[in-house]
């Protein structure tokens, strides 16, 4: 089974930006699993601010794995979350 | 809607933070002009059709946010118009608190049922056998709806197997327990105010983002910047609100970095409160009154005093946990400005009343308060859990959850009179609420403890909150069960 480690920045700017909203849609997924066929293991950190929204207008930050997604919402974050568990 | 983020929430919050940032950093206002541009860059529309509608929006959006009236849109005005008026450190809005910025209303259709393309003109039509009006008839094959005689009672679209037929409502109306929205000569939503008690469900519930409420975060930021005595009493549905980082032991210091001077727990007064109405139903229910209404939420109380205006004294006259909570911070400094911190629109309103307005100088919501915790750079996770919160027990502390008003009176109760029954019915939502005020118009909830809640789920469900309804709610039993008392009235600090 595959493994994801999601980490969802909880800065105070990302908050304000909805980074709670992107955890409600992750855990969200639980859902619609049958529809999906989800099959991994997928973790949920909510971390201290990982540092790029300081700069300009790029919060909400979240991080799968390595990859580092800038202005995210939900629904990127979910997308993003089926690829990386189908290849 | 409420509870799921969308461009309408980034939007509303991002104005906050920029009307709290230009507070803090600046002493002259006149650069409120470029944040339109800011807010919405570049040439292209985002959100709407045009670029230019969406910046125009925002200015109207950051008048509210400093307190400012709404521009008339067919005359000329700088978008700073009046900003230097309202720089002042204290209460500075008037009325109307709730406003439709008519021009980002989308004008929707009001309440009316229509045919959509589901409809398979099915031999059945079960749609005409229950229509009691004989508004649906079968035309070019396909059921059709006569608007002039539908009295949208609803009945064909419940009968339609091929859920074909579609009820149209306005959002806003729809979220209005009151019957406070009809529409201007255009179509578009206007505001009865005399209807409207301010429980801003509207507001989160127009889908274009078009009504807005007005914030008082300017003015607090001018008392702190001329260095007064500034004192946060925060509801306890904060718990979860402003994320995960953000514990109950951090709270004294981030305040600190925004400039306040203290923080109380406004549980504080709902204790106080708790074991007053305790002793008062248990005294007075059913001999002296029929029953007890709660007063905490500013909205119902106005609901149920004007639909039950002969038995007003039902409704509790305890002072309300805002109120309660402000009287302990300025007992203990007469001096301290006291700045409610909640999840609601409507006590902006409660504190602007004759009787309450020496205890309460500012209102804000959680979301507001965000934006300044963004405008000044806390980050939550570099600070220390220094100091616990202990003002309250955890009856207090569940008044931010429906049901646990009644929940916190029936304990207390309990305790003091173990021999003394309670009945209880609850609503939450005003629609729910009027219901259950006509049921005890008519003699049906003689001897019961009404709680009431405007806003769904209770507090945590207010227009002000910024986290989803399942996430608050188990913040809030988090919060409850940290607190050393479990009873209002073995918290010592109520007697103070």
């Amino acid at each position: 089974m595959k493994k994801l480690r999601i980490e969802v920045c909880s800065g105070s700017e990302c908050v304000m930006m909805g980074s709670m909203d992107i955890i409600e849609a992750i855990e969200g997924l639980k859902q619609v699993k049958q529809q999906l066929k989800l099959r991994a293991q997928i973790e949920i950190v909510p971390c201290k601010c990982l540092g790029p929204c300081k700069n300009e207008n790029l919060a909400p930050v979240v991080r799968i794995n390595d990859e580092l997604i800038t202005q995210a919402t939900g629904d990127i974050v979910m997308s993003k979350i089926i690829a990386a568990i189908k290849d | 809607m409420q509870g799921i983020y969308t461009s309408v929430t980034k939007i509303r919050r991002q104005v906050f933070a920029a009307v709290a940032k230009l507070a803090y950093e600046h002493d002259e206002y006149s650069s409120i002009e470029e944040i339109p541009y800011q807010i919405i860059p570049g040439e292209v529309a985002t959100y709407r059709n045009s670029v230019f509608v969406e910046r125009a929006i925002i200015g109207e959006r950051l008048r509210l946010a400093m307190g400012l009236p709404l521009r008339r849109a067919d005359e000329h005005s700088a978008l700073s118009k009046g900003v230097e008026e309202a720089a002042v450190p204290k209460k500075f809005f008037s009325a109307p608190l709730v406003n439709v910025i008519s021009f980002a209303c989308n004008a929707c259709p009001t309440n009316s049922y229509e045919v959509s393309n589901n409809c398979r003109g099915c031999l059945a039509h079960p749609c005409t056998s229950v229509c009691p009006v004989k508004a649906i008839s079968i035309v070019n094959g396909k059921s059709h709806i006569d608007k002039e005689k539908c009295v949208r009672c609803g009945r064909c679209q419940q009968a339609c197997p091929y859920d074909a037929i579609v009820h149209y409502d306005r959002p806003c109306a729809a979220a209005c327990g009151m019957d406070a929205i009809g529409s201007d000569e255009l179509g578009r939503a206007k505001i009865d105010q005399e209807k409207c008690v301010s429980c801003g469900q509207c507001i989160v519930n127009c889908p274009f983002g078009a009504i807005a409420d007005k914030s008082e975060i300017f003015q607090i930021i001018q008392s702190i910047k001329q260095g007064d005595k500034v004192c946060a009493a925060i509801a306890p549905s904060f718990a979860g609100q402003l994320g995960p980082l953000a514990t109950t032991e951090k709270l004294h210091e981030a305040f600190k970095i925004l400039g306040f001077d203290d923080v109380v727990e406004v549980a504080l007064g709902a204790d106080k409160g708790a074991v007053a109405e305790a002793h008062h139903y248990a005294h007075a229910v059913p001999d002296k009154q029929p029953f007890l209404a709660t007063s905490c939420c500013p909205s119902w109380s106005v609901l149920a005093k004007r639909t039950l205006p002969d038995l007003v004294e039902c409704v509790s006259e305890s002072d309300t946990p805002m109120i309660e909570t402000a009287k302990v911070i300025k007992k203990r400094n007469p001096n301290t400005k006291v700045v409610f911190v909640g999840p609601c629109v409507a006590k902006k309103l409660e504190a602007t009343r004759k009787l309450t307005a020496g205890y309460i100088d500012f209102v804000i919501t959680f979301e507001e308060l965000m934006g300044m915790f963004v405008a000044k750079g806390v980050e939550f996770g570099d600070l220390n859990e220094e100091q616990p919160l202990d003002d309250a027990s955890s009856d207090g502390r569940g008044y931010a959850v429906a049901g646990g008003v009644a929940d916190a009176i029936v304990n207390n109760v309990k305790a003091f009179y173990p021999d003394k029954e309670v009945l209880v019915d609850r609503a939450e939502g005003l629609k729910d609420c009027k219901k259950m005020l006509m049921l005890a118009k008519a003699g049906k909830r003689n001897g019961y403890l009404l709680e009431g809640m405007a806003c769904p789920g209770g507090c945590i469900g207010g227009a002000g909150t910024l986290m989803p309804l399942n996430k608050a709610a188990a913040a809030v039993k988090q919060y409850q069960k940290s607190s050393p008392y479990n009873l209002a009235k073995d918290n010592p600090n109520i007697d103070e």
